[in-house]
């Protein structure tokens, strides 16, 4: 909690990253969450093309702190025939409450018709989806305004809002044309301005704060929130209001 | 320390890496000096080390001459690159007879083949070393067995590794112990955790707070230092006593 506002971190792995020393240690996320209010954390498992197994995994890892931890489902369309099916499970049985995508694991940029399923899926749910959005073909973020035409109640994040200048451009106005298009803000890139850009431009109920934790530590993260050059009121949307609101939590 | 929608650093603040000026790809945002110093007082840092942009990629002996107009005496202090050749050597020696060099700061010769290597940067790390200037080396443009190697060979000469990311994670533990003068700059250090880590296994007086504003927001790793477990006392020494005295020639652990 920070001055009252509820902080929620959209954008969170569950899983051994051991290459960039990530490991998904509770403990110590824990601490990091704590030592600067965050209050929930949204985590995913993309690293099972079943979706199954990650769903599974990230399932137990919220039951070990169901009050600080929300899990999002996972599925692939390298397995597409089972994409639906664990999908219904995850959501209904597994008690995960929104979907992730990771488009670079795929040969399909994400507006293609092979990833339609889960759209369809969650636009009769009214479910959030999260991309890993950047500059590679598959995952540009300008992609995004096609699916949230077609698929008017899901909503679309865009993970990392693009990460660098011309994907992040594209999102913004992706944003801008559809009311259904959020922008999400961790990146390794941090460059300067870009918290601002995505408040300004696309609007403060419209940025979601994400960290990308276990493989970044979520207090950098935040502190590029806190630090940024937005009014009070536009930082309480991004580290929480916006997000309590997309997820119903 | 309960976390505000507003911060300000609680203890003295000096910057180890701040770049300035443009890059031929990327206009900075600050376009003078004056701009600069109100950025830095938005995040409540008093001093700064800089360099400048063209150092990097275009030329380290034209890039310290545009330095000198972002030149500051109270706050501003300059950082010149250097390259092992007869040319840029003797820039930096010049502005050393003039006492003016406090650090130096690797400019990449890697990219076009010149290896991090004895044979080829002996004549300038021996110049360095005997010296006592200490010299701050890109981790983005390195290569871990050079460093370890190299560094390895001038046991005096005291360095500052600077932006280990978290694809350096698996790098910085064996490097900071083959190398016990090098210190760590903690501008891009975001694996989780790993602040409180890295003090706990080789102690806080091995790392310095850097921003690599403009390449990265300035306000980000102070806020981070300052919710972590350390110490007030190491939170003092990371964000200005440690820099203050390597560029003092007192950077050596022996």
């Amino acid at each position: 909690m920070i001055e009252e506002q509820r902080v929620i971190d959209f954008h969170g792995h569950t899983g051994r990253l051991d290459l960039y020393n990530g490991v998904d240690d509770p403990d110590l996320i824990l601490g990091a969450m704590d030592k600067v209010g965050i209050d929930v954390s949204c985590v995913f498992n993309i690293f099972h093309p079943d979706g199954t197994t990650g769903n599974d995994i990230t399932a137990r890892f919220v039951a070990e702190h169901p009050d600080r931890f929300v899990g999002f489902a996972y599925v692939s369309p390298m397995m597409a025939e089972g994409m639906v099916a664990e999908l219904t499970r995850a959501i209904d049985e597994l008690g995960l409450v929104a979907i992730k995508l990771y488009p670079p694991y795929t040969q399909w940029d994400l507006n293609e018709p092979i990833w339609h399923p889960i759209y369809e899926f969650a636009n009769e749910r009214g479910l959030a989806i999260i991309f890993h959005t950047g500059s590679d073909p598959h995952s540009h973020p300008g992609l995004l305004a096609d699916c949230a035409a077609k698929f008017p109640n899901a909503n679309f994040v865009s993970g990392h809002a693009g990460n660098v200048a011309e994907p992040r451009a594209a999102a913004i106005r992706a944003a801008q044309e559809y009311p259904n298009i959020y922008l999400e803000t961790c990146s390794t890139f941090r460059t300067p301005g870009v918290i601002e850009q995505l408040v300004n431009e696309a609007g403060a109920d419209r940025v979601l704060f994400g960290s990308d934790i276990a493989l970044m530590d979520s207090r950098p993260q935040l502190g590029k929130i806190i630090t940024a050059d937005i009014s009070d009121e536009a930082k309480r949307l991004v580290c929480g209001g916006n997000a309590a609101r997309l997820l119903g939590i | 320390m309960s976390t505000q929608f507003t911060f300000r650093p609680r203890v003295p603040v000096f910057d180890a890496n701040v770049r300035v000026g443009d890059l031929h790809y990327q206009p900075s945002p600050c376009r003078n000096r004056e701009q600069l110093l109100a950025e830095m007082d938005r995040h409540g840092v008093d001093r700064a080390l800089i360099y400048h942009a063209q150092t990097e990629e275009v030329s380290p002996i034209d890039g310290n001459g545009f330095l000198e107009e972002w030149l500051d005496s109270s706050r501003l202090f300059p950082q010149w690159s250097i390259t092992p050749t007869p040319d840029s050597l003797a820039q930096v020696q010049g502005l050393h007879e003039e006492g003016r060099v406090h650090s130096v700061r690797l400019h990449n010769a890697r990219k076009v083949g010149l290896p991090f290597r004895p044979w080829a940067c002996g004549t300038m790390l021996s110049w360095l070393s005997e010296h006592r200037i200490p010299l701050w080396i890109p981790l983005p443009d390195a290569d871990a067995d050079e460093l370890a190697m190299t560094l390895s060979a001038f046991p005096e000469l005291v360095t500052v590794l600077v932006g280990a990311h978290y694809s350096h994670a698996l790098w910085v533990r064996p490097l900071m112990t083959a190398v016990p003068n090098a210190y760590l700059e903690l501008s891009r250090i975001e694996p989780l955790g790993e602040v409180e880590a890295l003090c706990e296994e080789f102690g806080a007086e091995r790392f310095v707070y850097g921003s690599w504003y403009d390449r990265l927001a300035m306000g980000t790793m102070l806020f981070y230092l300052h919710h972590t477990d350390i110490s007030e006392s190491e939170l003092e020494l990371i964000c200005a006593g440690n820099l203050h005295r390597i560029l003092q020639g007192e950077g050596r652990h022996d």
